[in-house]
C-alpha cells in the first residue's frame, strides 16, 4: 500500500479483488461540489390564478377542482365547491358559465365542460346525501336577519353561518328559493334538487321562517338582531307604458302560477314581448302547455339579453322570435286581444305575457336613495344608521344572474363580518378566511404559458372523469412530476407529498419551468 | 408520467460538472432509473468521462469502467467475459458513449462487438458533436450543423451517419432510438433491453446540449421533443434488423425546430426546404420498411 499512496500520491488506489490492480478508484461523490453556486435564476413553486376563476362570480377554485375530479377524488372536490358555493348543483342547472368562455382550452380546441362537472359533483353530493366538510367558526353570539330567501338571502345565510353567525332567514312566500323556486322553470331547474340544496343550508343551523311578514322596521324594532341583510329582489313589474298595458299578464307571475301548480287557462297563440332570459323562460314554459309562443323584441335577435344558448333552445322547440318590434297598443276584440306594433301592422293573440323584467319596489328604492352612511362595494351596499343593513341580490348588483346573487350574498356575509372584524373584502371565502389560495399568485395564466406539448387536441367527452381530464389546470400543481422528472441536477425532492428545490445544486438552467406544463413554476432572480 | 415504485430511485449523485440543462445527465438519470443497480457502466471518452467526476469524485452510484475512446466495444466484450468467468451473470454490461465514441472513433469495436453477438447493452447518448472538447463536428452532425470545425458558412454539408441503420444491417437483436423528451418510452426502451440478456442491444439516445447548439438551457427538452415532433430524429424500434416499429409519428415542420437554436441560424428557406426534403424522404423510407415486418 504504502508504494502505491508513494506512486499515486492519493488514498484511492485501491484493491478490487484480492490481486493487485494498479487502477485508481473514486472513493467521494459529487456531492461536495455545491453547483448551487453557478446558479444567477432561481426556479420556484409559484402557483397562480385561471381565468375561469377570475371570471366566476364565485370565485370557485374551478382548476383544482377539475384537477380532483381527475383523479377520482370527488368528495375533496365537493368540499372545494362548497367552501365557495352553497349550490353546486342549482349552478351547474343554470348557471351561464362565464367561466367556460374564459377557458384557455377554446382556442386550443373546446372549452372544458365545467359546468356540468359542477352538476356532476352537485349530484352526487344531493344523491349520497354528502355531509358538508368544511372549516365552520363556532357561534360568536352575534344575530343576522336575512330579508329573502333567494339564492342572495340564503347564499348570505350561508356564508354567515361559515363565519360564525346565527342566521334567521326570512321570506314572504310559502316556500324558500325566491327566484330559483318560483321563476325558474322546472325543466331547467329540478324541484328536488333546489330543496336538497336548501336543506343542507338549514343543515348547518340557519333558520328559514316562511309565509314570514317581517319588515326591515320590525326587525329593527325587536331588537335582536346585530345586523340585517335584504336580499329582496326585484318584485315590481317594469311598466312599458302603452294603452291597454293592464291586458298583458306579467312574466314572472306567469311563471309564478306554473311552478305554484297552478291551472293558467292560456293556450293558442300567445304574444310575448321581451328579450331577456325571462321572456325565453316564459316562451319555453308556453311550448310545454301547448300554446303558441310568439316573441316581440324592439332589438336585433343578437341584442337580446338573454343568455345564447338558451335563445338557440328556445329556437329548436319552435318559438317563433321577430324582431325590431314594439307593441304600440293593446286592444281587446271579440275573438282576443289585437297587437297594434311599431310597423303599424296587428298581431291577434289569445293572450300577451310581457317578461320585459322588473325592478326593485320603492321602499327599497327610497333606502337605496338614502346616501347617509351609506358604503357601496362591487355588489352589495352597506347603510350603517345605528343598525348594519347590507343591501344585495338584484337590488344592487351589476349583473343579475344566480351566480352573481349568490355571490353577492357571499360578499355581504364578508361586509358583515370585515365590519366586526375587520378583514379585507374578496371573492373567495377561502381566501378570506386565510386559507392555501390566500399564498397563490394574482397573475392569470394565458393559454401562452401552457405547454401544449402536454395535451392533445380531444373534443368534449360524456364522462366527466374523462372531461376533467382536459382541464389544463391553469397555474395549479397536479402532481405530475415533470419538474423531477427532468431536473439534470437531481435537484427536486418529493417528500411528505410536497415538491421543494435542492438549491445547493439547482444550476438554474430552468427546465422544470419550461417543462411544468400548466405555469405553477416562476423564476426568481439572484440576488 | 410519474415514478413508478422501482423507477423512483436515485442513481446519481447531485454536484456533477454537466452543463446546465445537459440533456445527457438526464438520460443517464433516467437509463439508470429503468435499468437499476445491477449494472457495469463502460465509459469511453466523452462528455460523461468528465460528468462522471474527476477523481476522486463520482457522480454515480454504479460501478464504471473508464476505456480509451476507441475501444468501448471491446472493453464491454471483455468485461463481460471476465463477469462470466466469475460466475456473474446477474450483472449487465452498458456502454455508454457518446456520438463520436460511437459513430466514428469506437465504431471498429462496436460494430466487430454487434457482428460476434456480445451480450451486452450499448448506448449512444447523441449530442450531435464532439462536445466537451469543443464542439468539434462528428459524423453525427446534421446537414446543416455549425461546429467549431464547420463555422458560420463553413457548415456541414453531408448528411448525418444514420447509426441505428448501419446496426441494422448487422442484424442485430435489439436496436432502438428513444429521446429525453419523451421520459415514459425511453424508460420503457431501456427497461425491454435489459430484459434482452444474451445479445447485443442498441439504444441510441437523442440528448441536446444547450452549449454546442446554441440554446437557451431551458429549451433543452423541449427542443429534443420538437426533434421527434418534426420526424427529424423518429422514434422507433428494430429488432433482429428487420422488424421495425415505429413509436411516434411527427407533423412538424423542420423550421420549428432548427429556428430554435444557434447551430442552424445561417440556414436560408431554401436550405431549410432541403432540409425538409431529406427529413421527409428518410421518414418515408422508415415508414416503408415497417411494412415489411415478418
Amino acid at each position: 500500500m504504502l508504494l502505491q499512496k508513494q506512486f499515486f500520491g492519493h488514498e484511492s488506489v485501491m484493491m478490487l479483488s484480492k490481486e493487485l490492480l494498479y487502477i485508481s478508484r473514486s472513493n467521494i461523490s459529487t456531492e461536495i461540489n455545491k453547483t448551487g453556486s453557478w446558479r444567477f435564476l432561481t426556479p420556484i413553486y409559484q402557483l397562480k390564478s385561471s381565468p375561469c376563476t377570475e371570471k366566476c362570480p364565485l370565485s370557485q377554485d374551478i382548476s383544482r377542482i377539475e384537477m380532483l375530479v381527475s383523479k377520482g377524488k370527488f368528495k375533496e372536490a365537493i368540499d372545494l365547491i362548497l367552501l365557495e358555493n352553497p349550490f353546486p348543483s342549482v349552478c351547474g342547472h343554470v348557471c351561464f358559465h362565464t367561466c367556460e368562455t374564459a377557458c384557455n382550452r377554446k382556442s386550443f380546441d373546446e372549452p372544458v365542460g365545467i359546468h356540468s362537472i359542477e352538476r356532476f359533483l352537485g349530484n352526487i353530493a344531493i344523491a349520497e346525501d354528502y355531509k358538508l366538510n368544511i372549516p365552520i367558526i363556532s357561534f360568536n353570539g352575534k344575530n343576522i336577519a336575512i330579508l329573502g330567501a333567494g339564492p342572495s338571502g340564503l347564499g348570505a345565510a350561508y356564508f354567515m353561518r361559515i363565519l360564525g353567525y346565527n342566521c334567521d332567514v326570512f321570506e314572504i312566500k310559502k316556500e324558500p328559493g325566491g327566484l330559483l323556486r318560483w321563476g325558474i322553470p322546472a325543466y331547467r331547474l329540478p324541484d328536488l334538487v333546489l330543496r336538497k340544496e336548501i336543506l343542507r343550508i338549514e343543515s348547518l343551523g340557519v333558520k328559514i321562517h316562511c309565509n314570514s311578514k317581517e319588515t326591515v322596521d320590525s326587525l329593527k324594532k325587536s331588537g335582536k338582531y346585530d345586523a340585517i341583510f335584504i336580499g329582496c329582489g326585484y318584485g315590481k313589474p317594469v311598466k312599458m307604458g302603452i294603452d291597454g298595458e293592464d291586458l298583458a299578464i306579467d312574466g314572472l307571475e306567469f311563471l309564478y302560477k306554473i311552478r305554484n301548480g297552478e291551472n293558467t287557462d292560456i293556450g293558442g297563440h300567445v304574444a310575448v314581448i321581451g328579450g331577456g332570459n325571462s321572456a325565453i323562460d316564459v316562451s319555453r314554459s308556453l311550448i310545454r302547455i301547448g300554446a303558441t309562443p310568439i316573441i316581440f323584441y324592439r332589438r336585433r335577435i343578437e341584442d337580446m339579453p338573454a343568455f345564447k344558448e338558451e335563445v338557440e333552445a328556445a329556437n329548436v322547440e319552435g318559438v317563433e322570435i321577430r324582431e325590431l318590434t314594439k307593441p304600440i297598443r293593446i286592444e281587446k276584440d271579440s275573438e282576443g286581444l289585437v297587437i297594434t306594433l311599431n310597423n303599424n301592422n296587428t298581431f291577434k293573440a289569445q293572450h300577451v305575457i310581457k317578461a320585459i323584467g322588473n325592478e326593485a319596489e320603492n321602499h327599497w328604492k327610497l333606502l337605496l336613495d338614502s346616501k347617509e352612511n351609506f358604503s357601496k362595494f362591487s355588489r352589495t351596499v352597506l347603510v350603517n344608521n345605528h343598525l348594519p343593513i347590507v343591501l344585495g341580490g338584484d337590488l344592487v348588483n351589476p349583473v343579475k344572474s344566480v351566480a352573481d346573487a349568490i355571490a353577492s350574498g357571499k360578499q355581504a356575509a364578508m361586509v358583515l363580518d370585515s365590519f366586526f372584524n375587520h378583514r379585507e373584502v374578496t371573492n373567495s371565502m377561502d381566501i378570506y378566511t386565510g386559507g392555501d389560495r390566500k399564498n397563490r399568485s394574482k397573475h392569470i395564466t394565458s393559454i401562452e404559458e401552457i405547454n401544449l406539448d402536454y395535451f392533445e387536441f380531444s373534443p368534449r367527452r360524456d364522462s366527466e372523469i374523462e372531461e376533467a381530464k382536459r382541464c389544463f389546470n391553469c397555474g395549479i400543481c397536479n402532481d405530475c412530476d415533470n419538474c423531477r422528472i427532468f431536473c439534470p441536477e437531481i435537484s427536486v425532492n418529493f417528500k411528505d407529498n410536497k415538491r421543494s428545490i435542492n438549491l445547493d445544486y439547482c444550476k438554474g438552467c430552468g427546465i422544470c419551468i419550461t417543462e411544468c406544463p400548466r405555469n405553477a413554476m416562476g423564476l426568481r432572480e439572484e440576488a | 408520467m410519474n415514478f413508478s415504485e422501482t423507477e423512483d430511485i436515485e442513481l446519481m449523485h447531485p454536484g456533477h460538472v454537466g452543463c446546465p440543462g445537459c440533456g445527457a445527465v438526464i438520460a443517464m438519470r433516467l437509463a439508470l432509473k429503468a435499468m437499476g443497480e445491477k449494472i457495469v457502466l463502460v465509459i469511453p471518452a466523452c462528455c460523461w468521462a468528465v460528468v462522471s467526476g474527476p477523481h476522486p469524485q463520482f457522480a454515480l452510484k454504479v460501478p464504471l469502467l473508464h476505456t480509451a475512446f476507441e475501444t468501448s466495444g471491446a472493453a464491454a466484450s471483455g468485461l463481460r467475459a471476465a463477469l462470466d468467468m466469475k460466475g456473474d451473470t446477474e450483472t449487465t454490461v452498458v456502454v455508454w458513449a457518446g456520438d463520436g465514441g460511437t459513430f466514428d472513433i469506437g465504431f471498429q469495436s462496436l460494430s466487430g462487438a454487434v457482428e460476434r453477438n456480445e451480450d451486452f447493452i450499448y448506448v449512444c447518448y447523441d449530442n450531435e458533436a464532439y462536445m466537451n472538447t469543443g464542439v468539434q463536428r462528428s459524423s453525427s452532425t446534421p446537414y446543416g450543423g455549425q461546429t467549431t470545425t464547420t463555422p458560420e458558412l463553413q457548415w456541414k454539408k453531408t448528411r448525418k451517419k444514420n447509426i441505428v441503420e448501419s446496426l441494422s444491417g448487422h442484424r442485430i437483436s435489439y436496436a432502438a432510438t428513444a429521446s429525453i423528451a419523451f421520459p415514459e418510452d425511453l424508460i420503457q426502451k431501456f427497461k425491454k433491453a435489459m430484459n434482452l440478456k444474451g445479445c447485443t442491444r442498441f439504444l441510441h439516445v437523442f440528448a441536446s446540449c444547450p452549449t454546442g447548439w446554441r440554446i437557451p438551457s431551458e429549451l433543452s427538452v423541449k427542443i429534443a421533443r420538437l426533434a421527434v415532433q418534426t420526424n427529424i430524429f423518429p422514434l422507433y424500434e428494430v429488432e433482429d434488423g428487420i422488424n421495425y416499429t415505429i413509436n411516434y409519428t411527427g407533423n412538424k415542420t423542420v423550421k420549428e425546430y432548427l429556428k430554435l437554436q444557434g447551430r442552424f441560424k445561417q440556414l436560408s428557406e431554401k436550405d431549410t426546404y432541403e432540409i425538409q426534403k431529406m427529413v421527409d424522404e428518410d421518414f418515408l423510407f422508415l415508414s416503408q420498411k415497417v411494412k415489411l415486418r415478418r
